[in-house]
């Protein structure tokens, strides 16, 4: 018996043509790329057979058991017969274990072939496009009867709302418009004062904020706010199947949850606009009063001169319509969420940068409309 | 073979005044099945998750493998495997990488490797390859016990924690799921510690059953603790509730 070689978990020596391989150390998961290394190392080099004896083993579990067997079952697939000798009753049990499972290395090219996997993908995207539709027509449905017959649950749940996405809102929508006037007035006056055109800030300010910025500021802050939070809170009773429980005790979850939702979102969103409006101006204000040395009365007329009432409703006749886009998409996105917390995370997401995204194609809509109209 | 894998001394956990452990001692023996049972209340969860390291505990000693619990670190070589009561599989990934998650730790293992030995522990606990695909929403609650037990079994554990393995199974599948359990223990030589409300697996697979009563344990073998004069455990065990265990321990 000569030692051909060694490794720190095997001995390979020759018996006659009998290829000897004792094992030692530990055969385990932690080192069970180094195990299948070892014994891939090398071949049966021309034995008739092959035997795994314990040898210096200490430990082996189904890890360590199943790179031996997978061994030996490639061996005894070349012809070469193998078996095991000297191991304890404690080591067999691993492999005997193997062994009942029936489990084979080919077994792992089971599952879906690439054009199950692609047919698959198609008919969940079919799937999911009447999904979208169907449920779009439900919100639909959803804030009709909503409207139409609110009872009680209804109203409590919608003034609830209002405080959460109109109230709780004011401060920031305030602040991030009284900071978009300011810019706005100084990025202004910069040019303007080139031409001797100073006062014209004051127009350039009361116009882009009263059509443009107030409102829009406003429902983008209003769609990561309560567009997200529309999402997550109806995505997440959906997989708490509390949206199950009100369906069995007779109530439709659409109405009752969708519904308060939207409303309060389009009383809410024009009042934010008011007050966006007023920030915006009084940012446009500090900023001529303070650099610009124009005085409150000055600022007053030129303000009544730049914008009259329908400079301020052109704006504010969009907000309930942003409002539903958001409201809408939120709800959606939320309702659609049906199996898993990575959806939940997906949807929310979704959720906001769809809402973004069809007020500001909204308002490019708008724009053309009040352009036609001459307004 | 009778050491003990998991020693705990003198536990004591109180939630604000309320003290829901006072100076429990427990061990259990390597290569047992060691049924927890007790009342809503009785700190079962606790007590789990104080041996899992998940729970800060008041005060006592808790060690596992001879090794106090605050230095089994995470990060290091766990030696356990859990199964917890819903299956926690984490829902944005499908059987097979649920499975393999745990082996991730071992980062220079082949994928291949890792792949064949996450379809063997599927394989093992029983259920169709073809589930490996799936995600946990598609399984039924069965399956799902099971690919979590596979996930628990996933880093080659010495000690198996179950969380109510049975709860929520029907009367069929929960046999099945208590002789998978006594199956893998047996052959892979594993400790395992459930907490369970079944009286069936209680009698039909633990070795030993630790009752939770009066802020400690009471430990014994289920003839013993049938025979007990305790009287939460004679009223558990035979109660209306308990036909099952009654017969068998006539």
């Amino acid at each position: 018996m000569n030692a051909l070689t060694q490794s720190q978990f095997l001995e390979i020596s020759e018996q006659a043509d009998q290829q000897v391989i004792s094992l030692r150390d530990d055969w385990t998961f932690d080192h069970v790329s180094d195990l299948e290394d070892a014994l891939h190392g090398f071949g049966p080099a021309g034995a008739s057979s092959v035997q795994f004896r314990c040898g210096g083993l200490q430990n082996i579990d189904i890890a360590g058991a199943w790179v031996l067997h997978k061994r030996a079952l490639e061996l005894r697939a070349e012809g070469i017969p193998t078996d095991f000798a000297g191991f304890k009753a404690a080591h067999f049990k691993f492999l005997d274990h193997i062994a009942e499972t029936g489990f084979k290395p080919d077994d792992t090219e089971s599952g879906n072939g690439r054009r199950e996997a692609v047919a698959d993908r198609i008919r969940r995207l079919g799937r999911a496009t009447t999904h979208w539709v169907s449920d779009l027509g439900a919100i639909g449905q959803a804030i009709l009867d909503g409207v139409r017959s609110p009872g009680v649950l209804g109203v409590k749940e919608t003034v609830r709302q209002l405080q959460l996405v109109g109230l709780n809102a004011v401060p920031i929508v305030a602040l991030i418009c009284f900071l978009i006037g300011l810019v706005t007035a100084y990025q202004g006056a910069l040019q303007l004062t080139q031409f001797g055109a100073t006062t014209f800030v004051v127009d350039l300010v009361a116009i882009s904020v009263l059509r443009e910025m107030g409102v829009i500021m406003a429902a983008i802050m209003v769609a990561g706010r309560s567009g997200s939070a529309f999402a997550a809170s109806l995505g997440s009773m959906n997989l708490n199947q509390e949206t199950d429980a009100l369906r069995v005790m007779g109530l439709n979850p659409n109405r009752i949850l969708i519904a308060p939702r939207v409303v309060a979102l389009v009383i809410a969103l024009p009042l934010l606009t008011i007050v966006a409006d007023i920030a915006g101006l009084a940012g446009g204000w500090v900023l001529c009063v303070t650099t610009l040395d124009m005085s409150t009365p000055l600022f007053l007329s030129r303000l009544q001169g730049a914008a009259d009432l329908s400079t301020f409703f052109v704006g504010l006749v969009k907000a309930p319509v942003f409002a539903l886009l958001i409201g809408a998409v939120g709800t959606l996105r939320g309702m659609q969420v049906q199996s898993s917390s990575e959806e939940l995370g997906r949807m929310t997401t979704v959720a906001v940068v769809q809402s973004i995204f069809l007020v500001v194609l909204a308002d490019g809509v708008f724009t053309i409309i009040f352009a036609r109209l001459g307004l | 073979m009778s050491e003990s894998v998991i020693e705990v001394r003198e536990l004591v956990n109180e939630f604000g005044k309320q003290r829901v452990h006072d100076r429990l001692n427990l061990s259990v023996r390597h290569g047992e099945v060691l049924g927890i049972v007790g009342g809503s209340g009785t700190g079962k969860s606790v007590l789990l998750r104080s041996i899992l390291g998940l729970h800060k505990f008041t005060s006592g000693n808790i060690t596992v493998l001879g090794r106090p619990i605050e230095y089994h670190s995470s990060a290091g070589r766990r030696c356990w495997g859990v199964l917890f009561q819903s299956g926690a599989l984490l829902s944005g990934l499908t059987v097979l990488q649920n499975v393999e998650l745990p082996m991730a730790v071992q980062s220079d293992m082949p994928r291949d490797m890792r792949r064949e030995l996450a379809l063997l522990k599927i394989r093992m606990t029983g259920l169709p390859l073809a589930a490996a695909d799936k995600y946990p929403s598609e399984l039924s609650g069965g399956m799902i016990k099971r690919a979590g037990l596979a996930r628990a079994l996933a880093r080659e554990p010495k000690i198996l924690f179950l969380d109510e393995p049975t709860a929520g199974l029907d009367p069929i599948s929960a046999t099945e799921f208590d002789q998978l359990v006594r199956y893998l223990q047996r052959s892979l030589d594993l400790t395992v510690v459930m907490i369970t409300h079944d009286v069936d697996s209680l009698f039909g697979v633990c070795d030993r059953i630790a009752v939770l009563v009066d802020r400690a344990v009471t430990v014994g073998t289920p003839d013993e603790i049938v025979a007990s004069e305790h009287p939460w455990i004679r009223e558990y065990f035979t109660g209306p509730r308990a036909p099952r265990a009654r017969h068998s321990s006539n």
